[in-house]
């Protein structure tokens, strides 16, 4: 047995030779003190007592400011990292409110489940110190039936998420007649959440809201909290609809924070290919893990985070055991979850391997080490998932593993650009026509509207007639009615385009069949297609049959060496052109285009050495999303099309990165599609567009931003060391062609279009 | 005769149609003639007449029977006879209509343009039904277009008052709450709602007929058990849609079919409660299963004399539910503290039914506990278990549950023997 290293002497091991030749960047963050004035005097005395009670004698002087914007009746938006005590922002206004007013309500919105459990026992644990008779509840799909009419009639606090408030409370409103009647705050918690079509839908959902408040007779404050963003005040702003006073002074302490860029060793020097991001990130947890220091792993999909769990779980099976390190993603059930949280805040769970599930507030106490394996798309979000080590004011360490993607290896090599630049704004288009008319279908149903009715700032008038046709409304007089049998809440999902999950069926054992999962129908089509290896729990299931219509994945439980990856063809059709710029060589546009996506092959993908040994078919149906699009036109002179073919992806390449890092979006929200002959010009085309019906607005802002964009992509390949073209430039082609020849030269041609033309 | 003549010969006898004509009540329209009011022509025809308040209006018809009109099984004058048997009852029961005139009953069904219990859910259509003097009367509220809710709420709740004995069938948890939501979005502007009460036949159609019924529909209660028999109906489901033709086409002739379909529903509620309170109260025929289920009603109130007559009457007459019965019977017996029937019950039932061990088990309880004699007491708890073994499970848990327990009793009373000899 060798003797356990604490943290320091784990970090004197990153600085040996051998590892520390791969930390590129070991940047210290000092530790800040505490900026506290005492508890103010207008405070109710039970809830200064209560505070007392628990051992808090000041407060920071950001949750000061929170106390009197809110007696200013003053919506605000607190900024606060992790750990600095945001909940007294919201609770201490709200409780002062409650105190002096037992009829008064509030309703607290959490972006998930789990946090508003994790807030009720908070609250509530003050509640009890302040002895009086404050009632706060959860509301959410678990909670019994005889509890929910206490919950409508009696709750001071209600606690919920932007589903149940848009399916079960709004459009049930009469049941919640003396909530609407008496609400002084709502409270959104984790606003930096709120953003792309999750932000768009909660937006509407809010206007919906705060329609039903105006009916009754209330008008509440809003509270919103988030941590770091560039825009907090704006998308706040957007969110509520109110006008905003920002709050970011925070004064919390905090402690030492080591934050480390570790770049793999190049493998393959001629095609620059460096070591996996997955095998570095698995044997530094284990240095953490073998000395018992209670790591987070953070993965960037749910594949790589039971890869990498399977990894971990085999390192320390013969010391601590298989359940001591535990996946956490949002396949997993309920249940499974938060037996999850509870094992790592105990300390029975020493390890944890998550995708950004647990970048939200869910309390799982204090982490000592955070490995990311790959940069996770966003500044905002890696400072979001380094803030789960050392929460509690301690030293801690957080390494960032870069992958060879080109945007891992910016970041990595231009450490300035993460730690100088502000984090990324978060955006959101809640008049997006799609989510636009199904908010208002429900805000219709909810209430009549009348003519010239605004619906938050929005004129709504054509859509309201629009409805009349598709028979949906009925306009009588000067109102519009609802006049459907249907319930439209039921009809729209807040987080994603495809409305119904596939359920993953566990058939291994035939008399216990189970369902362990559950998957949007899009994804299902890559990782739940025939003969798929799905992971979960780091246990291994192959899929035997996936029933698309039914929406049932059914597995069973296998023990192979490899995992599978599948490709998925697009093709782009051109429906309208709304914005163009050309000149004889080439054009940029931007408008309406209809996608057509079908899954066609997969290939098996083996453990470690991560070679390719075997392919199969995937016969599923096409899935077709009609969204906004900007493309790129070339006029080919004198390439052959392989050469043109081969200059085209290694752009699409380079773009798939760089375009979500100017317009700040997550990566998955635009996608990159080059094509030899596009549809509707028969011309070399690259097409970027939003991964949304109707898009939101992402593929707009590379339009107007082409330039800089090109710039960008320019820049970073001519800056990569590689000779041909590598995975993180280019991408790696078959020999022959250099793609980084190509594209570099397709770049210049198209750079400096001519002036621009607004065809509408 | 081929079958099928004979069949359409015989139909009349089968079930009784109801194509009788109701008396023709001459609507009373408003002195003042409105102009606004769409239709006035057709609704005056169709003998419904507008009611105004302030800007707005809603459509109210009157439609009357004769008393004496059979409906299904019965005439409507046979609920005054139901509810003059209530009043002999002194127990407890969700339809005892003690102390109510038959006349103070309203039968009340809704029309909604759909299923869900929400805020854009509208009731278009009010209807109920009323014993009066020497008439059936039919009430209905129609709503000529959303929006004037406030006239037709205003109307109702100025006319209707008294909601305290309401008949409805799945009123509970869908009519009422309904009216309930669309009272809140108008309340500002209509009268409150009175104090409700109830009377759901749903509740009474599941306990009597849930196993005998494929579904306990009131359409398929009408036909299966009150020999109720539309003829031209239009179903419930297909109301929404007229309505929206209606709102979108402005025809009112598309209602004419859900004005009748709510007409009859509110009608065949009084036959329904006529025959279910004929059921529970003993004044009708009733099957074995009917009685049986009666009896279970009423136990389930605690309501034991009630049970224990109706128990008496299965085992009496019956050929169907004696295992059941007897078991139930010594079960109450032995509450009422006349164990010794029930001791009784349970060697008959041990003696006619091999394949039930609980008799077994409680006489042996009753041996241990009562006349401690642990021998008589081990040696039915022996033939407890022999009887179980004897019988096939379906799922496991359960059956290690009973075992544990059989060998539990088994094990402690020749402990006893020990003890004690």
């Amino acid at each position: 047995m060798f003797r356990k290293k604490s943290i320091q002497q784990v970090m004197d091991v990153l600085r040996e030779p051998e590892i520390s030749k791969q930390i590129v960047h070991w940047k210290t963050i000092e530790p800040r003190e505490a900026v506290s004035v005492p508890i103010p005097d207008s405070l109710h005395s039970n809830i200064q007592s209560a505070l007392q009670k628990r051992g808090i004698s000041s407060l920071y002087i950001h949750q000061l400011s929170a106390y009197e914007a809110a007696l200013r009746k003053e919506s605000f938006v607190a900024v606060t990292p992790t750990a600095s005590g945001k909940t007294l922002c919201y609770n201490l206004p709200v409780l002062q409110e409650v105190a002096n007013n037992p009829e008064s309500r509030a309703l607290y919105l959490f972006p998930t489940k789990a946090l508003a459990q994790d807030q009720k026992s908070e609250i509530n644990e003050l509640i009890d110190e302040m002895g009086l008779n404050i009632k706060s509840y959860t509301y959410d799909g678990d909670t019994p039936a005889n509890i929910r009419q206490v919950v409508r009639k009696a709750g001071n606090i209600v606690m919920t998420n932007p589903d149940m408030l848009h399916a079960a409370v709004l459009p049930h409103h009469t049941k919640w007649v003396s909530l609407f009647e008496n609400l002084k705050y709502v409270v959104v918690d984790e606003l930096h959440t709120y953003r792309g079509v999750f932000g768009s839908h909660v937006a509407n959902v809010i206007r919906r809201l705060k329609r039903i408040c105006k009916f009754y007779g209330s008008n509440p404050i809003f509270i919103c909290t988030s941590a770091t963003i560039a825009n907090p005040k704006e998308l706040a702003e957007q969110l509520t609809g109110n006008p905003m006073t920002l709050i970011n002074n925070n004064g919390a302490p905090a402690g030492r924070k080591h934050f480390l860029f570790y770049n793999p060793p190049v493998v393959n020097k001629p095609l620059n290919v460096r070591r996996s991001a997955t095998l570095e990130a698995r044997n530094l947890a284990k240095l953490f893990l073998e000395n018992h220091i209670q790591t987070i792993v953070f993965a960037r999909s749910r594949v790589r985070v039971e890869i990498l769990l399977t990894y971990l779980q085999e390192l320390v099976k013969k010391e601590f055991g298989v359940k001591s390190i535990q996946g956490y993603r949002g396949g997993y059930l309920p249940k499974q979850r938060r037996a999850i949280e509870k094992g790592l805040r105990n300390g029975e769970v020493m390890g944890v391997v998550s995708t950004n599930a647990l970048e939200l507030g869910v309390d799982i106490g204090q982490l000592h080490a955070c490995i990311l394996t790959g940069y996770p798309g966003s500044i905002a979000s890696a400072w979001q998932q380094a803030g789960r080590a050392g929460r509690r004011q301690d030293e801690s360490v957080v390494i960032m593993v870069a992958s060879s993607s080109p945007l891992d290896q910016y970041v990595i090599q231009n450490p300035d650009y993460f730690f100088e630049r502000s984090p990324e704004s978060a955006r959101m288009n809640p008049d997006n026509l799609i989510i636009l008319v199904d908010h208002l279908k429900c805000a219709a149903y909810e209430l009549p509207f009348q003519e010239n009715d605004t619906f938050g700032n929005q004129k709504v008038q054509d859509v309201l007639e629009f409805l009349v046709d598709e028979q949906v409304l009925h306009k009588r007089g000067k109102h519009f009615y609802w006049m459907n049998d249907s319930f439209p809440a039921h009809n729209i999902s807040l987080r994603s385009a495809s409305q119904e999950n596939v359920v993953i069926i566990d058939q291994t054992n035939v008399a216990d069949v189970k369902v362990i999962g559950e998957m949007d129908r899009f994804s299902s089509m890559t990782l739940l297609h025939e003969e798929a290896i799905y992971l979960h729990q780091g246990i291994q299931y192959q899929v035997e049959k996936l029933d698309y219509e039914e929406k049932k994945a059914f597995v069973r439980e296998v023990d192979v060496d490899y995992f599978t990856d599948a490709n998925l063809a697009v093709s782009l059709n051109v429906l309208e052109v709304d914005k163009e710029t050309k000149n004889e060589q080439n054009a940029k546009a931007y408008g309406d285009v209809m996608v057509v996506a079908k899954a066609t092959i997969f290939k098996k993908i083996k453990f470690e050495t991560h070679d390719n040994i075997g392919s199969g078919p995937i016969h599923l149906p096409e899935e077709e999303l009609h969204t906004s699009a900007t493309w790129l036109t070339f006029q080919n002179e004198d390439l052959s099309e392989e050469k043109l073919e081969a200059g085209l992806l290694g752009i699409a390449h380079v773009l798939r990165h760089v375009a979500p890092l100017f317009v700040m979006c997550d990566a998955n929200d635009l996608h990159v599609v080059p094509q030899v002959k596009a549809v509707h010009n028969q011309l070399p085309t690259i097409f970027i567009y939003d991964r949304y019906p109707g898009g939101i607005g992402l593929s707009e802002k590379v339009y107007g931003s082409w330039d800089t964009v090109l710039d960008q992509a320019l820049t970073m390949i001519k800056r990569c060391p590689c000779e041909n073209g590598c995975p993180s430039c280019t991408g790696t082609l078959e020999e022959g062609n250099n793609s980084k020849e190509l594209a570099v030269k397709l770049i210049s041609q198209i750079k400096g279009a001519a002036h621009h033309v607004d065809s509408k | 005769m081929s079958i099928q003549n004979k069949l359409k010969r015989l139909k009349k006898h089968m079930a009784n149609p109801v194509s009788a004509p109701p008396i023709q009540t001459k609507a009373q329209p408003d002195t003042q003639k409105n102009p606004k009011i769409d239709h006035a022509e057709y609704w005056e025809k169709f003998g419904a007449s507008p009611y105004f308040f302030e800007d707005d209006y809603c459509i109210i018809r009157k439609v009357q029977y004769p008393i004496d009109q059979v409906w299904g099984r019965y005439q409507f004058s046979d609920v005054k006879n139901a509810v003059a048997q209530w009043q002999e009852v002194n127990a407890h029961h969700p339809l005892n209509a003690k102390g109510l005139d038959v006349s103070e009953l309203l039968f009340f069904d809704t029309e909604t343009t759909g299923l869900s219990g929400g805020a854009g859910n509208t009731i278009f259509m009010l209807g109920m039904s009323q014993i009066k003097e020497d008439h059936v009367l039919v009430h209905q509220f129609f709503l000529p277009g959303p929006g004037s809710e406030v006239a037709l709420y205003h109307y109702f709740l100025n006319h209707v008052k008294e909601l305290r004995n309401l008949v409805t069938y799945n009123g509970k948890s869908f009519d009422w709450p309904q009216v309930k939501t669309r009272h809140t979005l108008i309340r500002d502007y209509v009268p409150s709602l009175p104090e409700f009460g109830h009377f759901d036949l749903l509740h009474g159609a599941r306990r009597l007929w849930k196993e005998t019924l494929p579904a306990v529909k009131l359409s398929v209660v009408e036909k299966e058990i009150l020999g109720v028999n539309r003829i031209h109906d239009t179903p419930g489901f297909l109301a929404p849609m007229l309505y929206f033709q209606y709102c979108n086409e402005g025809d009112p002739s598309l209602l004419e079919g859900v004005f009748r379909h709510n007409e009859w529903d509110v009608l065949s509620l009084i036959t329904l409660f006529t025959h279910m309170s004929g059921v529970v109260t003993g004044n009708c025929f009733r099957t074995e299963k009917e009685t049986y289920e009666a009896a279970r009603w009423f136990e389930s109130l605690n309501e034991i004399e009630w049970a224990t007559a109706l128990y008496n009457e299965v085992l009496q007459t019956g050929t169907s539910h004696p295992f059941q019965s007897k078991k139930s019977l010594a079960a109450l017996y032995k509450k009422q503290n006349k164990i010794e029937i029930s001791v009784r019950y349970w060697h008959e039932l041990l003696r006619e039914n091999e394949m039930d061990e609980e008799p077994a088990v409680e006489l042996s309880k009753y041996y241990e506990h009562v006349q401690k004699d642990y021998v008589k007491a081990l040696h039915f708890a022996v033939s407890a278990y022999n009887v179980w073994k004897g019988k096939k499970r379906l799922t496991k848990r359960k059956e290690d549950q009973e075992k544990r327990a059989l060998a539990k009793r088994i094990e402690r009373l020749e402990q006893r023997i020990i003890q004690y000899s």
